[in-house]
């Protein structure tokens, strides 16, 4: 059903429920403001001990003397570090299979921040909000600080040499030795493996990825000889169909992928071309809701489907049929027509599937095929090495441990007792594994059950390589030295091989052993450099080598029959299910970063848990409802293959009715701040000959059972510019706005401008008009005109182009990481508190059965008349010349005024002491504590080392909202006056803008016509506007409307 | 007439354009000698330091080729070993202490040093600091004594108008036929007049001392704490004249203006092992904190794991000798063994502390200058962009034995400054965009761009 209200954002929205109102029109949830499981019992003569003791304690305070502060200096000065100024050295950020080239900023020493290092051609200076978290890892309080033995889940410490000597005695004895890890992208680390293996021959590396991968692998291998992932050019392909790949958030290589979908998707109004994306999925991935048309089908039908568009396809090029099994007959008609269209554009199209079953993958590669797209946009000529592993391998290895034929099992990375189906088979095998170490940092499911820890580095205290992609080589170099009494994981693997390759005499053994792996291995197949030291040099100092492409081509191999009876069979079941990753946690690996899991899900915005999706039916009368009637929040217990677990639910669009979806990667039961959250779905997962699939049957969902009280979602928090049936006064008021009963006045809000690319002429006339009208509208002002002023110097701007933003959430953590935004944790968010100064809204559009999606990243606007500035009472929000908004913490009362009046909604109150900043620490206990430790999260001084100096950490009591990151405005402009010219458009580039994959995101000087933001604006021409234009506050901020490419003719 | 004045112009410009050249090289001398020389070579040139006073080089070297003092510069052992007889003869007045070797200088280079060698040498120059200083350093201290005598003038003079104004008063009384009231002391100080001038009198100073003492809270104005090293500034930056950014040189790189490592003093240390007024006292606390044998002349290998026994040995050795030498004595006396002791114990004092255990390791001074919390202020936009003496904020630091805060670092203090201070507008080309203010100036209707016009007293050029 085709939904004419144009954007929403939930059932309760498009239901106009007072709920809603009431959620949209107070900022903040106050009837909760004490958590509910401690009452507040302040009386009287507590306000007045208060009131005495605060007078007393501050006459104290007043009269003390001043503390003797320190100042400190080196005793050597190391040469290349100046106090207060950072350094920034190229790294690599490799997790298992997931790698992005970065540059790590440090300050005295200490990394703080991460950006993405634009020389690598790989992720070309994009980030993932996982690479921008990752600084965190490093200072994470649940660290193994020492080495160790193991003995019910507690860790006695040893020195390196014992446990040594422990390890290379069990060697000793001869017995099968088995290495299980995630995939493995570095060539030296490969390298010190087949050391370790050459002289323990009963040694074998086993790898698996904790989402596999394991099909396409052997899908290519039989269809193309080569058992890799080819690079798929999003950019150069006209038409997508991605069969539940979910390439922009998770899939292979998402950073640069979507970089290059980007480009395929940004619109020259002048010259109007974009790709056409159909995504073939049940549940809304984060590809999905970018895709212009999603066609629904249930899990089990994935491979149904990919039959019926290799039937459509092979009818119109005239090639055999297979004879797989029937998809239902809505996606049936819309393969066929998607097939007429991927003929049309041969050569210049791109099949993907995310299916773990192989005959999938082998008919989605003849797709390509018979589509002329092999060595076009499906490219042999520089393989991606960036998902290797297969679980059938680590299933056979928990055989063999069931059986008690291995005697030394070391865990390196990977998370088994966790991430496996069978985890709780793992764990009874791998006990009758005598010796069983871990290299992992935390101490996690696995590392809880091993015998010996042997804590590896974090990636930013470590020396490295990563080849993520064929060719493409990433230095990994350390920026801190190690915090704790750890060591390099490839470093003890080389001591227990007793390599000979391995110089102990050197400082930095392993330092030496990648250098001269260098040196003999990556140097020979370059040219620019002649001498290896030189070589060395400019590589670390660049951080990645391109070697020349391989210039492969392949060709299919006739051999690799078409089976249409080996895909997966559509179930009959009334409720399938599917697991997936997600963007921010992965499979479990990223649970324990606070940052990460206070980033809402792009698509259902709930954060801390994974919560069970279920589809929204239409009554048929005037309201959607929750799949059963259920509501946000409510807990219900399902079953899959007989396993029941409670689940919390919440309504998400765009589920196709008959299915739910749930998160992979929470329900932590060991490790860190994760554990407690969410439930774990890996249990779930069904293994189909020997490869784990990621939809299931069989699935029974009970009745409401209870609530979550917690239940944190954060889509109707700062809601701005909706409307909803006011009970009392019986008519549809503004959300925002109803108490000041301005009902009706302005109720239709220009938050989202959004149109298909057909209609883009009737887009531009619309947009026409209401430019003209809020002009008109704007010139009605009371407010003087400031041209002049705003006009002298600078004026800083930013550009956001909503057709290349994928929701992805980058931005959001490299905001919270430059900006020292707090973790508030769960009950908090539940409370409207959550500190974000960059949210993305995600709103829906377009069909409701299944709808399209636009993603808003909202900042503070920087308003030229802004709305907060005039009701400050004390002056604390102010305007500069050069356009910003300025928010002084120390003049600050927390009137919170400014927050109730800012048309946007992007001022955050600091209700508790969420940095314990404050002298007094009087309300820690209500702040973000990771469960078990005796003082509050941002109490710890680890934790405080990630802390920006140059970003005051705001107490409680204050408003504080994004400043256009004006630390770095402030340096770009020092460093441009002192060395006496203009300021650039490179000189300052926000955090956001830096971490954006898609380069979404544009800042500058509005006031000079040939920077990049004013380049940008002038080329979406009308599309570009400003959130509420009408309103005359005149933001800094221009957002270009979102235009997809929906293919109309799908859905008649 | 027009062509005598034409003439004068071009005399003028000609003056002008000479001078500009050669102030361009002594420029290029200048920063060279700052970075490269003024460690070990005085400033005003005049003076003996680490290494020979330069003024006058060039006739010293007049006799020899030019390419001689080129190449002594360039590396001097070298031209020792070639038996040069200048060399040699620099080589018996100076050693053992060598001078550095300076490769990378150009020939240029080397004309633009003796350049602004022979101009500081030659000329009278202003004291670092200058005119500027001398303003800025002087005090409102000198206008008590005058609020004193006008406020006595004006209490005397209120005295006697009331005297006149009761005598008129009583004078009319009389003519009126009443009695004439002569209140006592006692009375006037009773009247109701009185008490409610000297209650509104009161609460005027005790209002005005309250927020002026609250607005104090938190400021060390004139902070002179004693620090663990009798570090004088007078000494090095006064008499030395060694320049202020040579050891605090991230003044003009950093925000932090940054108290220089050990390191640096051993630049010049490493010859100077003792001082001149504190004798062993105080640079042996230098070589304790980074581990140089000053007896052998070089760096100690293992210092880390140096046991404090072993430390209070090497140090006690070279304090005893030294005394020993300087006394001319023939073995060490009890005075000496007690000023062997003292001079420990201050080591030990200087450099064990709470959260540093041992000897080895950082100085760690006692904080001066602490700016209130939230601020941001960066020295590199002062020193580099503003080109601000260092004495405007510090005061003059070269006469100051021990380092006292000068400046309140109040709120009130800097955005005073910023009101007044005008921007180097035209001279960098950062500025071209205030284009309207260029415009102004050029119309006539702006004389001048103070840091203020370019948004100095907003908020967030401070707190962020």
């Amino acid at each position: 059903m085709h939904q004419e209200k144009g954007i929403w954002v939930s059932t309760e929205e498009l239901n106009q429920e007072e709920s809603f109102l009431q959620s949209a029109e107070k900022e903040f949830v106050m009837e909760d403001l004490v958590d509910s499981d401690g009452a507040w019992t302040a009386n009287r003569r507590d306000f007045l001990k208060m009131l005495g003791f605060g007078l007393g304690a501050a006459t104290i305070a007043a009269s003390c003397e001043i503390p003797m502060k320190r100042a400190v200096p080196y005793v050597t000065k190391p040469e290349e570090i100046v106090p207060g100024v950072a350094n920034y050295y190229a790294s690599s950020f490799v997790n298992g299979g997931d790698y992005c080239a970065v540059l790590v900023k440090t300050r005295e020493g200490r990394p703080i921040k991460i950006e993405g290092n634009t020389l690598s051609k790989v992720t070309q200076g994009g980030t993932s909000a996982r690479a921008q978290a990752s600084v965190l890892d490093l200072y994470n309080t649940r660290r193994i600080q020492s080495p160790g033995s193991i003995s019910n889940g507690e860790l006695t410490e040893m020195d390196w040499n014992q446990l040594d000597e422990k390890v290379k005695g069990q060697l000793a004895l001869g017995g099968q030795v088995r290495i299980i890890t995630n995939t493995i992208l570095s060539p030296t680390a490969k390298k010190a493996l087949g050391e370790f293996t050459a002289k323990y021959p009963n040694a074998r590396v086993v790898s698996y990825d904790p989402v596999s991968s394991a099909a396409l692998l052997s899908a290519n291998e039989q269809c193309f000889g080569v058992k890799a992932i080819p690079s798929n050019k999003f950019d150069e392909a006209n038409v997508i169909v991605s069969f539940g790949a979910d390439f922009l958030g998770t899939w292979i290589s998402p950073v640069e992928y979507a970089r290059a979908y980007a480009k395929g998707r940004k619109v020259d109004p002048k010259n109007p071309r974009m790709s056409r994306h159909y995504q073939v999925e049940s549940h809304m991935s984060l590809t999905g809701s970018n895709a212009d048309n999603r066609i629904l089908v249930k899990p089990s039908e994935q491979g149904a489907a990919i039959c019926a568009l290799y039937n459509a396809v092979a009818a119109l090029k005239g090639a055999a049929s297979i004879s797989g099994p029937a998809v239902n007959d809505k996606a049936a008609a819309a393969l066929k027509k998607v097939a007429r269209e991927l003929v049309d554009n041969q050569g210049k199209s791109l099949v993907v599937s995310g299916s773990n079953n192989i005959m999938e993958q082998v008919i989605t590669n003849k797709l390509n095929d018979l589509l002329g797209n092999l060595n076009q946009t499906v490219d042999f000529g520089t393989l991606s090495y960036q998902r290797q592993g297969d679980e059938r391998d680590v299933m056979r290895v928990v055989e063999e441990m069931k059986q008690g034929q291995v005697g030394l099992a070391i865990i390196w990375g990977a998370n088994p007792a966790y991430e496996l189906p069978n985890a709780e088979a793992f764990v009874e095998a791998f006990s009758k594994v005598n010796t069983r170490i871990s290299f992992n940092g935390v101490m996690d499911e696995t590392t809880k059950v091993c015998t010996h820890a042997a804590p590896a580095n974090h990636f930013l205290e470590s020396w490295g390589d990563a080849e993520p992609k064929e060719g493409h080589l990433s230095l990994i170099q350390p920026t801190i030295s190690p915090l704790f009494n750890t060591r390099q994981a490839e470093l003890s693997l080389l001591l227990w091989a007793e390599s000979a390759n391995l110089n102990l005499e050197d400082e930095q053994p392993y330092y030496q052993y990648l250098k001269s792996n260098w040196a003999s291995d990556v140097f020979a197949k370059q040219t620019a450099y002649s001498t290896p030291t030189a070589f060395w040099d400019m590589s670390l100092h660049d951080g990645i080598v391109e070697l020349p492409a391989s210039g492969r081509t392949v060709s299919f191999n006739e051999g690799a029959s078409l089976n249409g009876s080996a895909v997966s069979k559509p179930g009959s079941s009334d409720v399938e299910i599917s697991m997936y990753e997600t963007v921010n946690l992965g499979n479990g690996s990223y649970a324990h970063n606070p940052w990460l899991q206070e980033m809402p899900d792009p698509i259902n915005r709930t954060v801390w848990g994974n919560h069970l999706n279920i589809p929204v039916e239409w009554d048929g009368v005037n309201k959607i409802n929750g799949w059963k009637d259920l509501n946000d929040g409510d807990n219900v217990e399902v079953t899959v293959n007989g396993k029941g677990v409670t689940c919390t639910v919440v309504k998400t669009f765009g589920q196709m009715p008959g299915t739910v979806s749930i998160a992979l990667g929470q329900g932590r039961i060991e490790g860190g701040c994760g554990v407690g959250y969410g439930v774990n779905a890996n249990p779930w997962l069904p293994v189909t000959g020997g490869l784990v699939q990621y939809g299931a049957g069989d699935v029974t969902v009970g009745e409401k059972v209870g609530e979550d009280k917690h239940f944190a979602c954060v889509q109707h928090h700062h809601t701005m510019g909706v409307t909803a049936m006011s009970t009392k006064e019986e008519a549809v008021v503004n959300a925002d706005e109803k108490v000041i009963g301005m009902d009706g006045s302005l109720t239709d809000r220009s938050v989202i401008f959004q149109a298909s690319l057909a209609s883009l002429p009737a887009l531009q006339e619309k947009m026409n008009e209401f430019h003209e009208e809020s002009d008109h509208l704007n010139q009605q002002t009371l407010y003087p005109d400031r041209t002049d002023y705003f006009g002298t110097g600078v004026k800083w701007g930013m550009f956001v182009d909503l057709s290349s933003c994928i929701g992805c959430g980058a931005c959001q953590v490299a905001c919270v990481s430059e900006n020292n935004v707090p973790v508030v944790g769960k009950n908090e968010v539940k409370r409207h508190h959550e500190m974000t100064w960059l949210r993305i809204d995600r709103y829906f559009y377009g069909d409701l059965e299944n709808p399209n999606v636009v993603y808003q990243p909202m900042m503070c606007q920087h308003c030229d008349n802004a709305p907060c500035e005039n009701v400050c009472p004390v002056n604390a929000t102010n305007h500069s010349m050069e356009g910003i908004n300025q928010m002084a913490y120390n003049r600050c009362i927390g009137t919170r005024y400014c927050a109730n009046n800012c048309p946007f909604k992007v001022r955050r109150f600091n209700w508790l002491d969420y940095t314990t900043a404050d002298t007094w620490p009087a309300n820690e206990e209500q702040v973000f504590w990771v469960e078990g430790e005796d003082k509050p999260y941002y109490a710890d001084n680890l934790v405080r080392m990630v802390l920006n100096p140059d970003v005051t950490v705001r107490s409680r009591g204050v408003i504080e909202k994004c400043s256009f990151c004006v630390q770095r405005i402030q340096e770009g402009k020092l460093t441009a006056k002192s060395e006496e010219r203009a300021i650039g458009d490179n000189d300052i580039r926000t955090a956001c803008q830096t971490a954006c994959p898609t380069g979404a995101i544009v800042f500058g000087n509005m006031n000079n016509a040939d920077s990049e933001v004013n380049q940008k604006i002038e080329g979406a021409g009308v599309l570009a506007y400003q959130a509420l234009e009408e309103i005359n506050v005149r933001p800094g901020v221009r957002y270009a409307a979102k235009i997809n490419n929906r293919n109309e003719e799908l859905n008649s | 007439m027009l062509l005598k004045r034409i003439s004068w112009l071009l005399t003028i410009l000609l003056a002008a354009s000479t001078a500009l050249s050669a102030q361009g090289t002594i420029e290029e001398g200048k920063a060279l000698f700052t970075s490269n020389c003024a460690a070990c070579h005085a400033k005003d040139m005049k003076s003996k330091l680490t290494g020979p006073a330069l003024a006058g080089l060039e006739e010293r070297w007049a006799e020899y080729p030019r390419e001689d003092l080129y190449a002594w510069i360039r590396g001097s052992q070298a031209l020792i070993s070639t038996g040069h007889p200048r060399a040699v003869e620099l080589w018996n007045e100076w050693k053992p202490t060598l001078m550095n070797n300076f490769p990378g200088l150009t020939d240029d280079q080397i004309e633009s040093l003796i350049l602004y060698i022979n101009d500081v040498a030659s000329g009278p120059k202003d004291p670092p600091g200058g005119p500027t200083a001398e303003v800025t350093a002087s005090k409102d201290s000198g206008n008590f004594w005058l609020f004193v005598g006008m406020a006595l003038v004006l209490g005397f003079l209120a005295f006697a108008l009331m005297r006149i104004v009761d005598n008129l008063g009583n004078i009319t009384r009389v003519q009126r036929g009443e009695e004439p009231v002569n209140k006592t002391l006692a009375q006037t100080m009773t009247s109701k007049g009185f008490i409610a001038f000297v209650v509104f009198a009161a609460t005027l100073i005790f209002g005005y001392k309250t927020v002026d003492n609250a607005t104090r809270m938190g400021r060390q104005q004139e902070y002179m704490p004693e620090q663990p090293i009798a570090f004088s500034h007078k000494l090095h930056a006064g008499t030395n004249k060694i320049d202020c950014q040579y050891c605090h040189d991230s003044a003009r790189r950093s925000k932090h203006s940054s108290i220089p490592g050990t390191n640096t003093c051993m630049n010049c240390h490493s010859a100077v092992k003792k001082g001149s007024t504190t004798g062993t006292s105080e640079i042996t606390k230098i070589y304790a904190s980074i581990g140089y044998d000053p007896i052998a002349g070089k760096y100690i290998e293992d210092y880390d794991s140096w046991s404090e026994k072993d430390i209070e040995e090497l140090y006690k050795r070279w304090i005893g000798q030294t005394y020993v030498e300087d006394k001319s004595l023939k073995s060490m006396d009890d005075a000496g063994r007690i000023e062997v002791e003292t001079q420990w114990d201050g080591i030990v004092k200087a450099l064990k502390d709470d959260s540093n255990g041992k000897i080895q390791g950082p100085i760690e001074w006692t904080r001066i200058h602490n700016l209130a919390d939230h601020v941001y202020f960066n020295h590199s936009q002062h020193v580099v962009v503003g080109k601000l003496e260092c004495q405007q904020c510090h005061g003059k630091v070269e006469e100051m034995e021990v380092v006292q805060q000068y400046s309140t670092l109040g709120m009130g203090w800097c955005i005073n400054c910023h009101r007044e201070t005008k921007v180097n507008f035209e001279d960098n080309a950062y500025y071209e965009q205030y284009e309207r203010y260029h415009q102004e100036i050029k119309d006539g209707t702006r004389s001048a761009v103070t840091v203020k016009d370019i948004g100095g007293l907003e908020c967030q050029k401070c707190h962020y």
